[in-house]
């Protein structure tokens, strides 16, 4: 279970909140975080890896605080980035997948044949030792969620992972998502896929201001964002 | 660079089945005795043993060739710099060592996996671990092999948009968008690094003694 308990977020340089107090309960298998760009919405599902740490309150992650267990939470929560280029460190497909493995399974053939079988899972087998640079958009975040996958988290958060991507590529990478059998957070511009979670929040101005439906969520957050801009052009 | 030249490709070629631990010394001495040995025919006679081991890993022709031709413009360079310093002997050795070495390094990280360089890193690391955590040297020379061809790409991408507004040669044009979004990159990867877990592995084992005891 994720718990935030008046988790707050400022910016180290400016001393800005990016995230004011925040208190919730994260337990359903499929949630979605709404928001505009700069809203404070990346910085949330941060807090659950502890990529960002609050500066004051708590984010615990199945009773373990994400300050003083960071490690231990992150081999729990598996984290998938907007832009996967960042995320592969490897040369090729097969190798960083395999890196993920590195601390999980010791032998070297078993390694292997767990690293083939993950890209046999997402359909990059045929990829294995082609190089990242030489993948498509689409194929590289597939590569990064195998990367994430082959540690076996208990949750993924997502932070936008199919901005990037075209109409094929997103259908295929939000297909996937939705069919993990463990928990998932998913921050996304994507309306329609926010509607097939259970659960949605809209996170604006640093807080989050709405939770519940999707489907309402969504309504709620066209709403938002057509009044502010007609309080902008006013 | 091109992304494919220097990276593993799967072949059965006699360089393929050396194992890294072979190879590694083997670039180390070559390395070693390209310096020692200032003899332009010799010089001359190890680059062309060099690129001879290269075309035998079966690379990928053209941007084999044409990264040889790229690196050759820098050798050239710096022969010409020996030549106009020293004299003709030491620009040829100078040039040759260049060229022979390049090539040496393509065939070595095109026909090695990177997941065994990592494994003989962590190993000629491991008597160091109580400074250096043995996963690390890998990791940092995995990065490189892996940020080149990603620096070359954000460089081009910087040329392409000071084409499109139309301007053709600006040094500083070029230089400092690639220079920002390499920082960019770097940060974004250590991040990555983080979300993966692989960074909180890069504690030396006196740091982890000091973490458990602070707990």
């Amino acid at each position: 279970m994720i718990r935030f308990q008046d988790a707050t977020v400022v910016a180290p340089d400016s001393g800005a909140t990016i995230l004011h107090p925040t208190t919730l309960d994260l337990n359903e298998r499929r949630i979605a975080i709404l928001g505009a760009n700069g809203s404070g919405k990346s910085t949330l599902a941060r807090l659950v890896n502890g990529l960002a740490l609050p500066v004051s309150g708590s984010v615990t992650v199945d009773g373990l605080d994400t300050r003083k267990h960071g490690a231990l939470v992150r081999r729990k929560v598996g984290f998938l980035f907007t832009d996967p280029s960042a995320q592969l460190i490897m040369p090729t497909a097969f190798e960083d997948v395999e890196l993920s493995l590195r601390r999980i399974i010791g032998d070297r053939d078993e390694r292997a044949e767990a690293a083939l079988a993950a890209l046999e899972e997402i359909g990059l087998r045929d990829k294995a030792d082609v190089s990242v640079n030489a993948l498509s958009g689409g194929q590289r975040q597939l590569l990064a969620l195998a990367g994430v996958l082959a540690t076996t988290p208990s949750i993924v958060v997502a932070d936008e992972p199919t901005t990037l991507l075209d109409l094929r590529w997103k259908a295929r990478v939000g297909a996937l998502l939705h069919a993990l059998p463990i928990q998932v957070i998913e921050v996304t511009h994507d309306l329609d896929a926010a509607t097939r979670a259970e659960r949605a929040l809209v996170v604006d101005e640093g807080a989050v201001v709405f939770d519940g439906d999707p489907i309402e969520a969504v309504s709620f957050y066209r709403e938002l964002m057509f009044q502010r801009s007609v309080g902008e052009l006013a | 660079m091109n992304p494919v030249v220097g990276s593993y490709r799967e072949r059965n070629t006699p360089m393929h089945r050396l194992p890294a631990w072979v190879k590694l010394p083997l670039l180390g001495g070559w390395t070693v005795v390209s310096i020692i040995v200032t003899d332009p025919v010799s010089a001359v006679g190890m680059a062309v043993a060099a690129i001879l081991v290269l075309l035998s890993i079966l690379p990928p022709l053209r941007p084999t060739v044409r990264a040889m031709l790229g690196l050759s413009v820098v050798a050239v360079i710096a022969g010409a710099y020996a030549a106009w310093r020293i004299d003709l002997s030491e620009a040829i050795d100078t040039t040759a060592d260049f060229i022979g070495l390049f090539a040496l390094s393509l065939a070595i990280t095109g026909s090695t996996r990177m997941g065994d360089m990592l494994d003989l890193f962590t190993r000629m690391a491991r008597p160091f671990r109580r400074v250096v955590p043995p996963a690390i040297p890998g990791l940092m020379f995995s990065i490189v092999v892996r940020v080149i061809p990603e620096v070359a790409q954000i460089l081009a991408q910087s040329r392409e948009a000071l084409k499109a507004r139309g301007i053709e040669r600006s040094l500083r044009g070029t230089v400092t968008p690639t220079a920002i979004r390499t920082v960019g990159f770097a940060l974004d990867l250590g991040q990555a690094l983080h979300a993966r877990g692989i960074a909180d592995d890069a504690v030396p084992e006196r740091g982890r003694r000091k973490q458990a005891l602070a707990r």
